[in-house]
């Protein structure tokens, strides 16, 4: 016993000595390549159009980095881009907030139970194997081209994820576990925040992470389709009208909040996770 | 008068889906005196964790009749706890967590939790692993938690599954020797399953015998050396005598398969 605990704790400090230097150095390294590519792109991008020559009706389908850039500030600067943005990300927090409001407890239930697991079950199944944008003409018919139709859709697309990733991460749990609690007078209900939610935790994050992009397209989809306001109809109106720095900046826009929702669900995972042991060297 | 714990006729089959029905139990019989040390030796998979996790209300068997204090066991209560054969610590809670969650589920108060959990911690000799989560400890140390937890509710009737099977001989030891302190201090009537006859003999008042699956009572010996019981106990004539016989009795059930 204390022979193996010996020769853990050596490779534990070997690990504090060498890797964190080199993966600092390596996480460095690789940041610097990706920001220098990036800039490349658009050194390149900005450059090219005034090397060649192009002519002015060809001219009106392209754009530079900096025109995007300045179309970005601009929107910025006066407030015009606010509408829209809030239009979307409120359709968007909407339909994800109440995807996991539904998703969340209904795949718990599914999971533990099994009269709704056999009553749910044709229905996800089929739901979930139907391309969601068959629904759209539905949708927008029954829930109008305003912010309703927008949030319904969102939530369709990002409640499979949530709702069958906790479904497989309750499956999961661990009977002793579930003993344990149940043997110090466990409800069934605490035995789900007890044991099956935390066990489950990995899965539901996974889900949930997809069920971001999910919602994201929904946004999109809805807005491109037809709707009133917000991001996807400034950018369909502007592709209309030949602004392509404007359909540039709605796309930076989109971009922007996926990657700060993903960041965010990250920020979680890790606070979760902290019991975790691969978790636990990284700390 | 009736025994404390009283098993009579406890049959209980596993019907696993697609496989096999598999007997634990078969017309199992036991009784046992309140304040009672009462060890249980078997071979392996004759039914031991199973009739403790009838005790503990978590299963339920086929028919037959199993009374504590006179009552019908119908589920778990606080008046019995477990010490778990795989510790079933909770991943996620570190070790004072793990201990206090009976307390918690008791809706014992904050500050009277840490006290308790943390007297225990100190008793199985986990200070300065409070914060320390499951994955961070070794199988022995895991072990502890798990005895410390169960104590933690102060139950009448502490069930026992290999509950030192993961420590090392040292630390075995001292836990026998605080676990003799604890039922004899707080009068608790406790089960004990091992498949070390020498554990067996040292802590019981009675060292019952299972035959091979289906579970039954096979022989019941009764440990008529003196208390307190110390170490120097192991090495009498008495002792081994009583073990050989043990032995015996269950060499049989192991090779006769
Ligand atoms: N949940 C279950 N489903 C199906 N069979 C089970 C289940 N639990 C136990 N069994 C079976 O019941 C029998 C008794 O199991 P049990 O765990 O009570 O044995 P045990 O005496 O505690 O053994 P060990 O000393 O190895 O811990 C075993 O043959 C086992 O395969
Ligand atoms: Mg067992």
């Amino acid at each position: 016993m204390s022979e193996s605990h010996a020769l853990k704790a050596d490779i534990a400090a070997d690990d504090d000595l060498v890797t964190p230097g080199r993966t600092g150095w390596q996480r460095f390294e690789s940041t610097l390549y990706g920001a220098g590519s990036i800039v490349v792109l658009l050194l390149v991008w900005e450059i090219v159009p005034h090397l060649i020559t192009i002519s002015a009706g060809t001219k009106l389908f392209f754009t530079t980095p900096s025109q995007i850039g300045g179309t970005l500030w601009t929107m910025f600067a006066t407030g015009t881009i606010w509408k829209p943005l809030g239009v979307s990300a409120s359709g968007f927090s909407l339909g994800l907030v109440l995807a996991i409001a539904v998703g969340l407890p209904l795949g718990v239930l599914i999971g533990r139970s099994r009269t709704l697991n056999a009553m749910f079950d044709p229905f996800i199944t089929a739901f979930n194997a139907t391309p969601r944008l068959v629904f759209l003409p539905l949708l927008m018919l029954w829930f109008g081209l305003g912010l309703g139709s927008k949030v319904v859709i969102v939530f369709i697309g990002a409640l499979f994820p949530i709702l069958i990733n906790t479904y497989e991460g309750v499956r999961n749990t661990d009977r002793v576990l579930v003993n344990v609690v149940r043997s110090f007078g466990a409800s069934e209900w605490d035995v789900a925040r007890l044991v099956v939610v935390p066990n489950a935790m990995p899965y539901i994050i996974a889900g949930l992470r997809l069920a971001i992009g999910r919602a994201v397209l929904g946004v999109v989809v809805a807005e491109f389709f037809g709707s009133e306001s917000g991001l996807g109809v400034m950018m369909v109106q502007a592709a209309g009208r030949y602004q392509v720095a404007v359909v540039f900046a709605g796309l930076i826009v989109f971009a922007a909040l996926s990657l700060a929702m993903t960041a965010l669900v990250q920020i979680l995972e890790n606070r979760l996770s902290r019991w975790r042991p691969q978790h636990a060297g990284n700390e | 008068m009736s025994a404390y714990i009283q098993g009579r006729n406890v049959n209980l089959t596993f019907r696993p889906p697609n496989r096999r029905p598999v007997r634990a139990l078969q017309n199992f019989d036991i009784d046992v005196n309140e304040g009672e040390f009462l060890s249980i030796v078997g071979p392996s998979g004759c039914g031991k964790s199973t009739f403790l996790n009838v005790l503990l209300g978590l299963a339920k068997p086929d028919s037959g009749d199993i009374m504590l204090g006179g009552k019908r066991i119908e589920g778990p209560g606080t008046d019995r706890a477990m010490v778990f054969q795989e510790f079933g610590l909770l991943p996620w809670r570190t070790v004072q967590s793990n201990v206090e969650l009976g307390l918690e589920l008791k809706g014992v108060a904050t500050e009277t939790r840490r006290e308790v959990s943390q007297r225990l911690i100190e008793m199985v000799g986990l200070v300065g692993f409070e914060t320390h989560y499951p994955h961070e400890l070794s199988g022995g140390m895991k072990q502890r938690v798990g005895l410390a937890r169960a104590l933690a509710t102060d139950p009448d009737v502490l069930l026992m599954d290999e509950p030192f099977a993961a420590l090392d001989a040292q630390t075995r030891d001292l836990m026998q020797v605080e676990l003799l302190r604890i039922w004899q201090e707080a009068k608790k009537t406790v089960l004990f399953v091992t498949h070390q006859i020498d554990e067996a003999i040292y802590l019981s008042d009675r060292v019952m015998v299972m035959t091979k699956r289906p579970g039954q009572a096979k022989k019941i010996f009764a440990i008529d050396l003196p208390r307190p019981r110390d170490y120097e106990m192991r090495v009498t004539r008495e002792f081994n005598d009583l073990k050989l016989e043990i032995w015996n009795e269950l060499k049989d059930e192991i090779t006769s398969r």
